[in-house]
């Protein structure tokens, strides 16, 4: 990848990117793009560009904190590791970015997120990391690498904006976008005062005997019982994963499938991201689903998604920017309005009538300790939920 | 074969060089380095020390990935042969109307790489499938079982590689000598009983290498039960490819049960099929169905819904209902289209590049270190994609770093995987040379290059198109290397619909799925072409 054809490669690519990020007639927006592209070093984008047109879009306050033109321009070559099954729209807001900075040309890899986590590790260890960046769906992956010893601490810059629960106690990895654990239900079935505000309640009561619905294969889920692992033991934890078996809870694909089964009234309620019951509701008209949330138990974890630099990168500064970047008014909008995500500064609100992370009650636990997967799959194995 | 001796003679005579020792040489290297990734294995396995590999591999989970992995080898290549042999049987030697059209379509689904067919059960079939959804719009409310785990994986591999079974018993049906069912009539015995007691026993090589086919695929899938979340070999391998030692164990594991298979199909090969091939039976010969026709014409219509039907009328749904919106991010590009062309031209020409020393080699010499350089370099027919993937992955970053994460070593892994390709087609070419010619030009003063290059050069050129072609084809649809080798930024065809099937934006998989399907047709037509049972 020399510097001199760089620019060149990524005209082709953005004349595409430009049609389809923005929807405009291909051929035209195509041209305007690259003709502009290579006279400045910067394309206006507004903000609806970042905002996306959902349902939860209308009437939304301008978001407030630091604008990506407060900010120096991205300008080189980065490699980001992308992991995680949302990871589309983290590629969108890439391309977005690559759109507004033609001089930034992103090299992505998207795969599970352990999955690359372990490879930046094994990369790493062979002498020869090829990720700059990491961004993960889930603070567990993020663990792995930090406590692996391959993450730099990040700029204050970028740390200083989320709050501290939602990063690294080392500074060494930082959230951008939240998900909170939920649990859907459909409103024909309970109202919001039958939802427990204790998960261990699904487990022993009647009333949710063959009527709800998980995904335990699926990784947030499996975070969700780490949580639950290391704050209340695992015999308590392997005590509830039975209760829910006996329970006759069925299990479905993944969560985006827990809250569609929630919706279509397969089950009456489930465990789930919270975003997910969103992503229901955008695409049916007025499904009967809700979200509730327990507190301060491992029901109401709060995890992220989040990036960290990799050790002995050559473009750290530029890693260092582009995180920044992920944390702007822009991109936080970007998030909550087109992931249905938690913001992660204070100037941005999550969409529809989310409660705000103040009003969750997450419980007290360090996300980097979620990184701890194995003995949560040992455990879940061993009931047999796995 | 008086040609093949008579071409292998001159060519002899005429290579008695220092050339022949140079070529030999030269396909020596090119077997090795196509070997190395399984050195690397052998090698990588022998340094974890004996208490650790028992340790890793006599876990419950390792335990169960191997019961796993052979309960699902047995079943895909049982059903295989129950559902392959019945159809090869009606379609060629019984009176069942339109036999052409079943025995095209049966085979067809070959053509369905097993990732798509997958990618179309799981997402069609369930009560929230594409395919339950739209037969419910329609008014037919049935109840599509779900297919994943093991029955879905199962399913699948089933439905796409039972062709293999029923085309190779059709060739071996084909190749039988019909006298032998006449005289074994004429000795009293019914139509059905001389059926089973001559002509079944004559077809059961045929049916082995069939099953061969199926149970080599089967085990060595990587895209079906990792789709259907069913934990193999393949899929294990794939999670666990950063850990090299476990890797290596894994692969050795996988590699055994292969040499395992293939030894338990060699048991079952007789000597040739002897006597005259007669082409189809005539009237005579031919199994009446009577009552059994209606039956037998829903069985075969059956087949052919599952197994062409259901994965094209899938994909087209997700094709209709991708509305894009959830798909942002992961916008289709023709740039994908692109990429795969370029590895792809780049493995078929470097295949041939890697082919001819060896075939011509091979055909010229029949010295020991020119057939082990030849049978060498079949290494790829037997060791799995995704561990010529992990083993290469493991080299690169290790040995060579320059290389890892590069397209040159995604191209090498396509060279090992679909070097045999290229080998058979360019050595069964150099075959039909017929020496006398290259004798005549050598008479004629042309120095031995200069013959090489004006007779046979042009002799084997239509074996080199079909190898480059085929290599080309297959290339286009190979999922687990390109997973794993592929540089950062860098998407293909396969690797984008890989992306959107896990991140399930079902919809936008549609466009580069058929497009995959189309290409894959092709490589059946220039399988069919070339005339032979060839697989890939």
């Amino acid at each position: 990848m020399s510097e001199d054809d760089g620019p060149r490669r990524r005209l082709g690519r953005r004349e595409v990117l430009a049609a389809s990020a923005t929807g405009a007639a291909a051929a035209t927006a195509g041209c305007v793009g690259s003709i502009f592209g290579d006279n400045n070093s910067e394309n206006e984008l507004s903000l609806s560009d970042f905002r996306g047109s959902g349902p939860f879009v209308s009437g939304r306050p301008a978001p407030d904190g630091t604008s990506m033109d407060d900010l120096d321009d991205l300008s080189g070559t980065l490699s980001i590791y992308i992991g995680g099954g949302e990871g589309g729209l983290y590629r969108g807001l890439i391309e977005l970015l690559q759109q507004k900075y033609p001089d930034f040309d992103a090299q992505l890899k998207s795969a599970p997120s352990t999955q690359l986590a372990n490879t930046i590790i094994q990369e790493s260890e062979n002498g020869n990391p090829r990720a700059d960046v990491f961004w993960s769906i889930d603070a567990s992956s993020l663990g792995l690498v930090a406590n692996a010893g391959y993450a730099t601490s990040l700029p204050s810059a970028v740390t200083d904006p989320v709050p501290s629960e939602l990063q690294d106690s080392n500074g060494r990895w930082v959230g951008v976008a939240g998900r909170a654990r939920a649990i859907p239900y459909n409103t024909n079935r309970f109202s919001a005062s039958d939802i427990p505000n204790k998960v261990d309640a699904f487990a022993n009561q009647e009333r949710f005997a063959n009527s709800m619905g998980w995904g335990p294969t699926y990784g947030a889920f499996k975070s969700f019982v780490t949580a639950m692992r290391i704050m209340d033991g695992r015999e308590a934890t392997k005590q509830w994963l039975q209760g829910m078996l006996d329970q006759g809870t069925e299990e479905f694909r993944d969560e985006y499938f827990v809250s569609r089964g929630v919706a279509t009234g397969a089950v009456s309620a489930g465990f789930a991201n919270h975003y997910y019951a969103l992503r229901v509701k955008a695409a049916r008209e007025n499904p009967p689903i809700d979200l509730a949330f327990t507190e301060n138990d491992a029901g109401a974890l709060v995890n992220v998604s989040g990036v960290e630099i990799i050790e002995g990168t050559q473009r750290s500064d530029l890693a260092g920017l582009f995180a920044e970047h992920l944390l702007t008014a822009e991109a936080q909008e970007f998030f909550a309005t087109r992931a249905y995500a938690y913001p992660m500064i204070a100037g941005v609100q999550p969409v529809g009538d989310l409660p705000t992370i103040d009003e969750l009650n997450p419980p007290e636990l360090d996300l980097t300790e979620l990184s701890d997967l194995e003995p949560t799959l040992e455990l879940m194995r061993e009931v047999g939920v796995l | 074969m008086a040609t093949e001796e008579g071409l292998v003679d001159a060519l002899r005579r005429e290579a008695r060089g220092e050339r022949t020792l140079a070529l030999t040489l030269l396909s020596a290297a090119i077997a090795a380095l196509v070997l190395s990734p399984v050195a690397w294995i052998l090698l990588e396995a022998s340094t974890v020390g004996f208490a650790r590999a028992v340790n890793l591999l006599a876990g419950a989970r390792m335990v169960q990935v191997l019961v796993n992995s052979l309960l699902l080898v047995g079943i895909v290549t049982g059903a295989s042969v129950v559902l392959g042999v019945p159809l090869a049987i009606l379609t060629s030697q019984t009176n069942l109307p339109f036999r052409r059209f079943f025995t095209v379509a049966i085979s067809l689904p070959l053509v369905v790489p097993s990732y798509i067919g997958a990618f179309a059960y799981f997402t069609g079939f369930g009560e929230d499938g594409a395919l339950t959804a739209a037969l419910a719009d329609a008014g037919v409310a049935v109840s599509l079982p779900e297919m994943t785990g093991l029955v879905g994986t199962a399913v699948v591999l089933t439905l796409f590689t039972f062709p293999y079974v029923f085309l190779s018993t059709r060739a071996s049906l084909a190749s039988f000598d019909g006298t032998l069912l006449e005289a074994a009539r004429t000795l009293n015995h019914s139509r059905t009983s001389a059926f089973f007691r001559v002509v079944f026993p004559q077809v059961l090589p045929g049916i082995a290498a069939g099953g061969l086919l199926v149970a080599l695929y089967a085990l060595s899938d990587f895209g079906t039960p990792a789709i259907m979340g069913y934990d193999v070999f393949t899929r294990i391998l794939f999670v666990n490819y950063y850990d090299f030692q476990l890797a290596a164990l894994l692969s050795v594991q996988l590699l055994a049960v292969t040499a395992v298979i293939i030894a338990l199909e060699s048991a079952v090969e007789s000597g040739d099929a002897s006597g005259y091939a007669s082409s189809n039976p005539d009237a005579a010969t031919r199994l009446e169905l009577g009552w059994l026709k209606g039956p037998a014409l829903v069985v075969c219509s059956l087949v052919v819904v599952a197994a062409l039907a259901v994965p094209i009328v899938v994909l087209v749904l997700w094709l209709v209902r991708d509305t894009g919106q959830t798909g942002f991010g992961y916008a289709f590009s023709w740039e994908y289209g692109w990429n795969s062309l370029s590895v792809s031209v780049l493995a078929a020409v470097a295949s041939i590049l890697f082919a001819l020393p060896v075939a011509y080699n091979s055909v010229t010499d029949d010295g020991r270190l020119s057939r082990l350089a030849e049978r060498g370099t079949y290494v790829g027919y037997a060791v799995p994609g995704i561990v010529v993937g992990v083993a290469l992955v493991a080299l690169g970053s290790k040995y060579a770093p320059f290389l890892y994460g590069q397209i040159p070593l995604l191209v090498f892994a396509y060279v090992v995987r679909f070097l045999p390709q290229a080998v058979g087609s360019v050595r069964s070419s150099v075959l039909q040379v017929d020496g006398r010619l290259t004798e005549a030009a050598r008479t004629l003063g042309h120095s031995p290059r200069a013959a090489f290059r004006k007779v046979t050069l042009p002799l084997v050129a239509p074996g080199i198109v079909s190898g480059a072609a085929l290599v080309f084809l297959t290339t286009m649809k190979e999922l687990p290397a390109t997973l794993l080798l592929r540089p950062g930024g860098f998407e293909t065809l396969v690797t984008y619909i890989w992306m959107v099937q896990e991140s399930r934006h079902y919809g936008k998989a549609a466009v580069p799925a058929l497009v995959l399907v189309g290409i894959s047709a092709i490589s059946m037509l220039v399988l069919l072409s070339r005339g032979g049972n060839d697989v890939t």
